[in-house]
Protein backbone atom coordinates (compact mmCIF):
# COMPACT_ATOMS: atom_id res chain seq x y z
CA UNK A 1 0.00 0.00 0.00
CA UNK A 2 2.98 2.32 1.15
CA UNK A 3 4.54 1.27 -2.09
CA UNK A 4 1.39 2.46 -4.48
CA UNK A 5 1.35 5.48 -2.45
CA UNK A 6 4.86 6.43 -2.84
CA UNK A 7 4.89 5.49 -6.37
CA UNK A 8 1.44 7.66 -6.93
CA UNK A 9 3.46 11.01 -5.59
CA UNK A 10 6.26 10.06 -7.11
CA UNK A 11 4.21 10.60 -10.65
CA UNK A 12 2.21 13.35 -9.10
CA UNK A 13 5.64 15.38 -8.44
CA UNK A 14 7.61 14.41 -11.67
CA UNK A 15 4.13 15.63 -13.44
CA UNK A 16 4.03 18.71 -12.01
CA UNK A 17 7.64 19.74 -12.24
CA UNK A 18 6.96 18.56 -15.99
CA UNK A 19 4.79 21.42 -16.72
CA UNK A 20 6.49 23.80 -14.48
CA UNK A 21 10.12 22.84 -16.66
CA UNK A 22 7.44 23.40 -19.99
CA UNK A 23 6.05 27.12 -18.98
CA UNK A 24 10.02 27.81 -17.70
CA UNK A 25 11.22 26.54 -21.04
CA UNK A 26 8.56 28.63 -22.90
CA UNK A 27 9.27 32.04 -20.62
CA UNK A 28 12.97 31.58 -21.38
CA UNK A 29 12.82 30.31 -25.03
CA UNK A 30 10.68 33.68 -25.02
CA UNK A 31 13.40 36.02 -23.18
CA UNK A 32 15.78 34.98 -25.34
CA UNK A 33 14.16 35.99 -28.79
CA UNK A 34 13.26 39.37 -27.06
CA UNK A 35 16.42 39.76 -25.47
CA UNK A 36 18.75 42.18 -27.06
CA UNK A 37 22.02 42.70 -25.50
CA UNK A 38 22.40 46.46 -24.47
CA UNK A 39 25.08 47.83 -22.18
CA UNK A 40 23.98 49.42 -18.38
CA UNK A 41 24.07 52.95 -19.72
CA UNK A 42 21.98 52.32 -22.72
CA UNK A 43 19.10 50.25 -20.62
CA UNK A 44 19.24 53.16 -18.14
CA UNK A 45 19.14 55.95 -21.08
CA UNK A 46 16.29 53.73 -22.64
CA UNK A 47 14.34 53.44 -19.36
CA UNK A 48 14.84 57.46 -18.92
CA UNK A 49 13.28 58.18 -22.19
CA UNK A 50 10.62 55.61 -22.03
CA UNK A 51 8.81 57.22 -18.93
CA UNK A 52 8.71 60.49 -20.97
CA UNK A 53 6.39 59.13 -23.07
CA UNK A 54 2.86 60.56 -22.61
CA UNK A 55 -0.46 58.31 -22.33
CA UNK A 56 -2.48 58.03 -25.18
CA UNK A 57 -5.66 58.60 -22.92
CA UNK A 58 -4.49 62.38 -23.06
CA UNK A 59 -5.62 62.33 -26.80
CA UNK A 60 -8.91 60.64 -26.00
CA UNK A 61 -9.87 63.46 -23.49
CA UNK A 62 -8.79 65.93 -25.52
CA UNK A 63 -10.88 64.36 -28.34
CA UNK A 64 -13.78 64.09 -26.27
CA UNK A 65 -13.92 67.67 -24.37
CA UNK A 66 -13.51 69.19 -27.87
CA UNK A 67 -16.78 67.54 -28.58
CA UNK A 68 -15.61 65.05 -31.37
CA UNK A 69 -17.96 62.02 -31.88
CA UNK A 70 -16.81 59.03 -31.05
CA UNK A 71 -15.61 56.96 -34.73
CA UNK A 72 -15.25 53.22 -34.37
CA UNK A 73 -13.66 53.11 -38.11
CA UNK A 74 -10.57 55.28 -36.37
CA UNK A 75 -9.52 52.61 -35.00
CA UNK A 76 -7.83 48.82 -35.10
CA UNK A 77 -10.36 45.84 -35.31
CA UNK A 78 -9.74 43.28 -32.65
CA UNK A 79 -10.43 40.86 -35.62
CA UNK A 80 -7.23 41.38 -36.89
CA UNK A 81 -5.96 39.76 -33.89
CA UNK A 82 -5.21 36.48 -35.58
CA UNK A 83 -2.37 38.41 -37.90
CA UNK A 84 -0.58 38.97 -34.94
CA UNK A 85 2.06 36.03 -34.61
CA UNK A 86 5.38 37.02 -33.65
CA UNK A 87 6.46 39.21 -30.68
CA UNK A 88 7.37 42.56 -33.19
CA UNK A 89 3.22 42.41 -34.30
CA UNK A 90 2.05 41.63 -30.74
CA UNK A 91 4.31 44.46 -28.68
CA UNK A 92 3.08 47.05 -31.24
CA UNK A 93 -0.38 45.86 -31.63
CA UNK A 94 -0.87 45.61 -28.12
CA UNK A 95 0.04 49.09 -27.70
CA UNK A 96 -2.28 49.90 -30.97
CA UNK A 97 -4.86 47.85 -28.72
CA UNK A 98 -4.46 49.85 -25.73
CA UNK A 99 -4.74 53.28 -26.94
CA UNK A 100 -8.03 52.08 -29.28
CA UNK A 101 -9.07 50.82 -25.54
CA UNK A 102 -8.73 54.09 -23.84
CA UNK A 103 -10.38 55.75 -26.85
CA UNK A 104 -13.21 53.30 -26.35
CA UNK A 105 -13.34 53.63 -22.27
CA UNK A 106 -13.49 57.75 -22.40
CA UNK A 107 -16.02 57.84 -24.69
CA UNK A 108 -18.03 55.01 -22.61
CA UNK A 109 -18.33 52.28 -25.64
CA UNK A 110 -18.15 49.35 -23.26
CA UNK A 111 -19.64 47.10 -25.81
CA UNK A 112 -16.09 47.63 -27.85
CA UNK A 113 -14.13 48.29 -25.12
CA UNK A 114 -14.73 44.32 -23.91
CA UNK A 115 -13.73 43.76 -27.30
CA UNK A 116 -10.77 45.28 -27.00
CA UNK A 117 -9.99 43.88 -23.41
CA UNK A 118 -10.34 40.54 -24.78
CA UNK A 119 -7.66 41.07 -27.58
CA UNK A 120 -5.84 42.60 -25.31
CA UNK A 121 -5.36 40.04 -22.88
CA UNK A 122 -4.89 37.26 -25.83
CA UNK A 123 -1.61 39.47 -26.96
CA UNK A 124 -0.77 40.12 -23.46
CA UNK A 125 -0.65 36.27 -22.61
CA UNK A 126 1.66 35.75 -25.95
CA UNK A 127 3.79 37.97 -24.10
CA UNK A 128 4.25 36.24 -21.09
CA UNK A 129 2.75 39.46 -19.71
CA UNK A 130 -0.66 38.29 -19.28
CA UNK A 131 -0.84 37.73 -15.59
CA UNK A 132 -0.70 41.92 -15.44
CA UNK A 133 -4.52 41.95 -16.69
CA UNK A 134 -7.41 40.93 -14.66
CA UNK A 135 -9.74 40.38 -17.32
CA UNK A 136 -12.61 39.68 -15.09
CA UNK A 137 -12.27 42.70 -12.84
CA UNK A 138 -11.75 44.73 -15.45
CA UNK A 139 -14.73 43.29 -18.08
CA UNK A 140 -16.85 43.79 -14.98
CA UNK A 141 -15.54 47.77 -14.15
CA UNK A 142 -16.20 48.26 -18.21
CA UNK A 143 -20.12 47.44 -18.15
CA UNK A 144 -20.80 50.05 -16.07
CA UNK A 145 -20.20 53.63 -16.63
CA UNK A 146 -20.28 54.92 -13.47
CA UNK A 147 -16.85 53.04 -12.73
CA UNK A 148 -15.09 54.85 -15.60
CA UNK A 149 -12.49 56.64 -13.02
CA UNK A 150 -11.61 52.75 -11.86
CA UNK A 151 -11.71 51.12 -14.98
CA UNK A 152 -9.15 53.98 -16.58
CA UNK A 153 -7.35 54.10 -13.41
CA UNK A 154 -6.56 50.17 -13.22
CA UNK A 155 -6.40 49.66 -17.11
CA UNK A 156 -3.21 52.52 -16.41
CA UNK A 157 -1.78 51.08 -14.06
CA UNK A 158 -1.47 47.60 -15.55
CA UNK A 159 0.30 49.06 -18.76
CA UNK A 160 2.27 50.63 -16.56
CA UNK A 161 3.09 47.42 -15.18
CA UNK A 162 3.75 45.83 -17.93
CA UNK A 163 6.36 48.39 -18.67
CA UNK A 164 8.02 48.20 -15.09
CA UNK A 165 8.20 44.39 -15.84
CA UNK A 166 9.21 44.26 -19.50
CA UNK A 167 12.64 46.57 -18.19
CA UNK A 168 13.15 44.89 -15.57
CA UNK A 169 13.12 41.55 -17.11
CA UNK A 170 15.75 43.08 -19.94
CA UNK A 171 12.72 43.09 -22.54
CA UNK A 172 12.80 46.74 -23.06
CA UNK A 173 12.02 46.81 -26.79
CA UNK A 174 9.01 44.97 -26.46
CA UNK A 175 8.59 47.86 -23.98
CA UNK A 176 9.76 50.54 -26.75
CA UNK A 177 7.35 48.75 -29.56
CA UNK A 178 3.97 48.56 -27.06
CA UNK A 179 4.88 52.47 -26.34
CA UNK A 180 5.27 52.93 -29.87
CA UNK A 181 1.69 51.80 -30.92
CA UNK A 182 0.17 53.40 -28.61
CA UNK A 183 1.36 56.80 -29.75
CA UNK A 184 0.86 55.63 -33.34
CA UNK A 185 -2.40 54.98 -32.97
CA UNK A 186 -3.20 58.14 -30.60
CA UNK A 187 -1.51 60.11 -33.63
CA UNK A 188 -3.64 58.32 -36.18
CA UNK A 189 -7.22 58.91 -34.59
CA UNK A 190 -6.20 62.68 -33.86
CA UNK A 191 -5.37 62.79 -37.71
CA UNK A 192 -8.68 61.34 -38.46
CA UNK A 193 -10.58 63.39 -36.30
CA UNK A 194 -8.52 66.65 -37.82
CA UNK A 195 -8.93 65.72 -41.71
CA UNK A 196 -12.83 65.87 -40.91
CA UNK A 197 -12.56 70.09 -39.03
CA UNK A 198 -8.94 70.88 -41.22
CA UNK A 199 -9.41 74.21 -39.50
CA UNK A 200 -9.75 73.01 -36.24
CA UNK A 201 -6.20 75.03 -34.80
CA UNK A 202 -6.11 73.24 -31.81
CA UNK A 203 -5.75 69.95 -33.27
CA UNK A 204 -3.34 70.82 -36.00
CA UNK A 205 -1.16 72.07 -32.48
CA UNK A 206 -1.46 68.95 -30.60
CA UNK A 207 -0.49 67.00 -33.98
CA UNK A 208 2.33 69.71 -34.34
CA UNK A 209 3.47 69.07 -30.78
CA UNK A 210 4.26 65.52 -31.33
CA UNK A 211 7.19 66.53 -32.98
CA UNK A 212 8.78 66.12 -29.19
CA UNK A 213 7.52 62.68 -28.83
CA UNK A 214 8.76 61.47 -32.25
CA UNK A 215 12.52 62.35 -31.53
CA UNK A 216 11.85 60.44 -28.56
CA UNK A 217 10.70 57.30 -30.14
CA UNK A 218 12.97 57.50 -32.89
CA UNK A 219 16.30 57.63 -30.50
CA UNK A 220 14.65 54.60 -28.74
CA UNK A 221 14.33 52.58 -32.03
CA UNK A 222 18.30 53.17 -32.68
CA UNK A 223 19.17 51.20 -29.83
CA UNK A 224 17.64 47.99 -31.66
CA UNK A 225 18.35 48.80 -35.42
CA UNK A 226 21.26 46.82 -35.92
CA UNK A 227 19.99 43.87 -34.22
CA UNK A 228 16.24 43.45 -35.36
CA UNK A 229 15.55 43.95 -38.63
CA UNK A 230 11.58 44.57 -37.90
CA UNK A 231 12.53 47.44 -35.57
CA UNK A 232 15.20 48.92 -38.05
CA UNK A 233 11.93 48.78 -41.09
CA UNK A 234 9.77 50.55 -38.12
CA UNK A 235 12.75 53.14 -37.40
CA UNK A 236 13.20 54.10 -41.79
CA UNK A 237 10.14 54.87 -41.55
CA UNK A 238 9.63 56.77 -38.55
CA UNK A 239 12.83 58.57 -39.93
CA UNK A 240 10.60 59.46 -42.69
CA UNK A 241 7.68 60.67 -40.40
CA UNK A 242 10.33 62.96 -39.02
CA UNK A 243 12.09 64.95 -41.90
CA UNK A 244 8.17 66.00 -42.47
CA UNK A 245 7.59 66.87 -38.74
CA UNK A 246 11.69 69.72 -39.95
CA UNK A 247 8.44 71.10 -41.29
CA UNK A 248 6.96 72.09 -37.95
CA UNK A 249 8.90 74.82 -35.96
CA UNK A 250 8.46 74.69 -32.38
CA UNK A 251 8.90 78.01 -30.01
CA UNK A 252 9.67 77.70 -26.73
CA UNK A 253 9.62 81.06 -24.73
CA UNK A 254 10.69 80.57 -20.83
CA UNK A 255 9.30 83.28 -17.89
CA UNK A 256 9.38 82.78 -15.01
CA UNK A 257 6.28 81.23 -12.96
CA UNK A 258 4.10 82.25 -10.15
CA UNK A 259 1.68 80.64 -7.65
CA UNK A 260 -1.11 80.46 -5.37
CA UNK A 261 -2.10 78.69 -2.66
CA UNK A 262 -5.63 77.23 -3.14
CA UNK A 263 -6.92 74.75 -0.37
CA UNK A 264 -4.03 73.86 0.18
CA UNK A 265 -2.42 72.62 -3.41
CA UNK A 266 0.13 74.98 -4.84
CA UNK A 267 -1.55 76.39 -8.58
CA UNK A 268 1.33 77.22 -10.80
CA UNK A 269 0.58 80.01 -13.53
CA UNK A 270 2.67 79.10 -16.10
CA UNK A 271 4.33 82.26 -17.81
CA UNK A 272 6.15 80.17 -20.61
CA UNK A 273 4.83 79.40 -23.86
CA UNK A 274 5.43 77.67 -26.62
CA UNK A 275 4.29 78.14 -30.47
CA UNK A 276 3.72 75.75 -33.02
CA UNK A 277 3.81 76.48 -36.69
CA UNK A 278 2.51 73.79 -38.68
CA UNK A 279 0.79 74.03 -42.02
CA UNK A 280 -2.54 72.41 -42.91
CA UNK A 281 -0.59 70.71 -46.30
CA UNK A 282 1.98 69.65 -43.27
CA UNK A 283 -0.58 68.03 -41.24
CA UNK A 284 -2.03 66.40 -44.63
CA UNK A 285 1.67 64.85 -44.80
CA UNK A 286 2.09 63.99 -41.70
CA UNK A 287 -1.88 62.21 -41.76
CA UNK A 288 -1.03 60.01 -45.22
CA UNK A 289 2.42 58.97 -43.72
CA UNK A 290 1.22 58.29 -39.97
CA UNK A 291 -1.35 55.64 -41.93
CA UNK A 292 0.85 53.92 -44.26
CA UNK A 293 2.89 53.57 -41.39
CA UNK A 294 -0.32 51.88 -39.18
CA UNK A 295 -1.32 49.83 -41.79
CA UNK A 296 1.64 48.08 -42.21
CA UNK A 297 1.97 47.52 -38.53
CA UNK A 298 -1.84 46.53 -38.32
CA UNK A 299 -1.96 44.40 -41.63
CA UNK B 1 43.49 3.45 37.06
CA UNK B 2 40.47 2.20 36.36
CA UNK B 3 38.82 4.93 38.70
CA UNK B 4 40.71 7.90 37.07
CA UNK B 5 39.61 6.32 33.60
CA UNK B 6 36.11 6.75 35.06
CA UNK B 7 36.93 10.20 36.79
CA UNK B 8 37.75 11.31 33.27
CA UNK B 9 35.60 10.29 31.47
CA UNK B 10 32.58 12.02 33.92
CA UNK B 11 34.59 14.85 33.98
CA UNK B 12 34.67 14.68 29.90
CA UNK B 13 31.23 14.49 30.15
CA UNK B 14 30.20 17.17 32.16
CA UNK B 15 32.53 19.49 30.17
CA UNK B 16 30.71 18.41 26.64
CA UNK B 17 27.93 19.41 28.59
CA UNK B 18 29.01 23.02 29.52
CA UNK B 19 29.95 22.97 25.80
CA UNK B 20 26.77 22.29 24.71
CA UNK B 21 24.90 24.82 26.70
CA UNK B 22 27.33 27.24 25.63
CA UNK B 23 26.89 26.41 22.19
CA UNK B 24 22.98 26.62 22.72
CA UNK B 25 23.66 29.86 24.76
CA UNK B 26 26.06 31.43 21.73
CA UNK B 27 23.22 30.15 19.16
CA UNK B 28 20.46 31.93 21.29
CA UNK B 29 22.46 35.16 21.06
CA UNK B 30 22.89 34.63 17.91
CA UNK B 31 19.32 34.22 16.79
CA UNK B 32 18.13 36.98 19.40
CA UNK B 33 20.50 39.57 17.85
CA UNK B 34 19.70 38.38 13.85
CA UNK B 35 15.83 38.83 15.04
CA UNK B 36 16.52 42.05 16.06
CA UNK B 37 18.58 43.37 13.04
CA UNK B 38 16.29 41.69 11.02
CA UNK B 39 13.47 44.17 12.58
CA UNK B 40 15.43 47.49 12.34
CA UNK B 41 16.24 46.62 8.86
CA UNK B 42 12.77 46.35 7.98
CA UNK B 43 11.83 49.52 9.86
CA UNK B 44 14.89 50.93 7.94
CA UNK B 45 13.36 50.08 4.63
CA UNK B 46 11.21 51.96 2.30
CA UNK B 47 8.12 51.52 1.00
CA UNK B 48 8.33 53.61 -1.44
CA UNK B 49 5.97 51.80 -3.67
CA UNK B 50 3.33 51.58 -0.78
CA UNK B 51 3.58 55.13 -0.44
CA UNK B 52 3.36 55.87 -4.62
CA UNK B 53 -0.25 53.39 -4.04
CA UNK B 54 -1.18 55.34 -1.99
CA UNK B 55 -0.91 58.93 -3.54
CA UNK B 56 -3.03 57.80 -6.51
CA UNK B 57 -6.33 57.75 -4.94
CA UNK B 58 -4.88 61.28 -3.32
CA UNK B 59 -4.94 62.51 -6.76
CA UNK B 60 -7.75 65.61 -6.81
CA UNK B 61 -11.19 65.08 -8.49
CA UNK B 62 -11.03 65.03 -12.49
CA UNK B 63 -7.55 64.62 -12.22
CA UNK B 64 -6.77 60.88 -14.26
CA UNK B 65 -4.10 58.57 -13.42
CA UNK B 66 -1.00 58.63 -15.07
CA UNK B 67 2.51 57.64 -13.27
CA UNK B 68 3.44 56.76 -9.85
CA UNK B 69 7.12 57.42 -8.78
CA UNK B 70 9.15 56.13 -5.74
CA UNK B 71 11.04 58.41 -3.97
CA UNK B 72 13.98 56.38 -2.05
CA UNK B 73 16.80 58.48 -0.64
CA UNK B 74 18.40 55.55 0.62
CA UNK B 75 18.30 56.51 4.21
CA UNK B 76 19.93 60.07 3.26
CA UNK B 77 23.05 59.02 1.00
CA UNK B 78 20.73 59.75 -2.07
CA UNK B 79 20.03 63.57 -2.64
CA UNK B 80 17.91 63.31 -5.23
CA UNK B 81 15.31 61.52 -7.25
CA UNK B 82 14.43 62.38 -10.57
CA UNK B 83 11.77 61.56 -13.07
CA UNK B 84 10.88 63.04 -16.78
CA UNK B 85 7.76 63.69 -18.64
CA UNK B 86 6.48 65.23 -21.60
CA UNK B 87 3.66 67.78 -20.38
CA UNK B 88 1.77 69.73 -23.41
CA UNK B 89 0.06 72.89 -23.44
CA UNK B 90 -3.24 73.01 -22.37
CA UNK B 91 -3.62 70.29 -20.14
CA UNK B 92 -2.79 70.45 -16.26
CA UNK B 93 -1.15 68.36 -14.48
CA UNK B 94 -0.94 67.31 -10.67
CA UNK B 95 1.82 66.09 -8.48
CA UNK B 96 1.06 64.49 -4.63
CA UNK B 97 3.55 63.70 -2.42
CA UNK B 98 3.00 61.18 0.38
CA UNK B 99 5.05 60.55 2.97
CA UNK B 100 5.31 58.18 6.36
CA UNK B 101 4.68 61.85 8.35
CA UNK B 102 2.84 64.46 7.85
CA UNK B 103 2.62 66.22 5.46
CA UNK B 104 5.77 65.41 3.58
CA UNK B 105 8.59 64.44 6.08
CA UNK B 106 10.35 66.99 3.86
CA UNK B 107 10.48 65.21 0.65
CA UNK B 108 9.89 68.07 -1.73
CA UNK B 109 9.37 68.60 -5.51
CA UNK B 110 10.68 70.85 -8.21
CA UNK B 111 9.69 70.93 -11.44
CA UNK B 112 12.49 71.54 -14.14
CA UNK B 113 11.31 72.92 -17.88
CA UNK B 114 13.43 71.11 -20.71
CA UNK B 115 16.25 73.96 -20.31
CA UNK B 116 16.61 73.03 -16.72
CA UNK B 117 14.96 76.02 -16.03
CA UNK B 118 12.72 76.19 -12.14
CA UNK B 119 9.49 76.08 -12.71
CA UNK B 120 7.88 75.53 -9.65
CA UNK B 121 9.15 74.36 -5.93
CA UNK B 122 6.63 72.39 -3.32
CA UNK B 123 8.70 74.46 -0.57
CA UNK B 124 7.14 78.14 0.07
CA UNK B 125 8.27 80.20 3.22
CA UNK B 126 9.77 77.15 4.60
CA UNK B 127 6.52 75.37 4.51
CA UNK B 128 6.36 71.77 2.55
CA UNK B 129 2.67 71.91 0.25
CA UNK B 130 1.62 68.33 -0.35
CA UNK B 131 0.79 68.58 -4.46
CA UNK B 132 1.31 71.03 -6.95
CA UNK B 133 -0.94 71.74 -10.12
CA UNK B 134 0.43 72.65 -12.72
CA UNK B 135 -1.84 74.06 -16.09
CA UNK B 136 1.02 73.62 -18.99
CA UNK B 137 1.35 76.11 -21.34
CA UNK B 138 4.30 75.08 -23.25
CA UNK B 139 4.78 71.78 -24.22
CA UNK B 140 7.83 69.94 -23.68
CA UNK B 141 10.10 67.56 -21.33
CA UNK B 142 9.71 68.60 -17.74
CA UNK B 143 11.91 67.10 -15.20
CA UNK B 144 9.81 65.83 -11.80
CA UNK B 145 12.57 66.29 -9.32
CA UNK B 146 12.05 64.70 -5.78
CA UNK B 147 14.79 66.47 -2.65
CA UNK B 148 14.80 66.03 1.00
CA UNK B 149 14.88 68.81 3.50
CA UNK B 150 15.82 67.98 6.79
CA UNK B 151 14.10 64.73 6.32
CA UNK B 152 14.08 61.97 8.52
CA UNK B 153 12.71 58.36 6.31
CA UNK B 154 14.37 59.98 3.15
CA UNK B 155 10.97 58.11 1.29
CA UNK B 156 7.90 58.70 0.09
CA UNK B 157 6.17 58.19 -2.82
CA UNK B 158 3.86 60.31 -5.64
CA UNK B 159 1.71 60.65 -8.31
CA UNK B 160 1.06 62.42 -11.33
CA UNK B 161 -2.66 63.00 -13.50
CA UNK B 162 -3.52 65.12 -15.62
CA UNK B 163 -6.89 66.75 -16.77
CA UNK B 164 -8.12 68.96 -19.58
Amino acid sequence: MKKVLFAVLTLLIASCSGNKKTDEQAFLENLKADNAPLSAESSAVISEILQQIPSPLEIAVLLKQSGKKFNPDLLNSPDNLSRYNSNYKKALNLGIYGADLGYTNIYEQSKDGLNYIEAIKRLADGLSIGQFFDIETIGRLATNSKNLDSLLLMTTRNFNDINSYLQSQGRSNLSVLLLTGGWLEALHITTGVAANDPNNAVLQEKIGEQKVILNNIVSLLGFYKDSDQNIAGLLNDMENLKRIYDKVNITYTYKESTFEIVNGVMVIKDNSTTTIDITRDTVDEIRNTINEIRNKVIS
Amino acid sequence: MKSETLLTKSETRSSAKNNLELIMKNNLIFAVTLMLLTSMSAKAQCNSEGLSNECIPKLTTGFNFLKSYKIDGVGGTKDRVEYSYVFTKGTQYLINICAPSQPTDGVLVTLYDSQRNKVASSKVNDQFVSAIAFPCNATGIYYIQYTFDGSTSYCAGSALGFKR
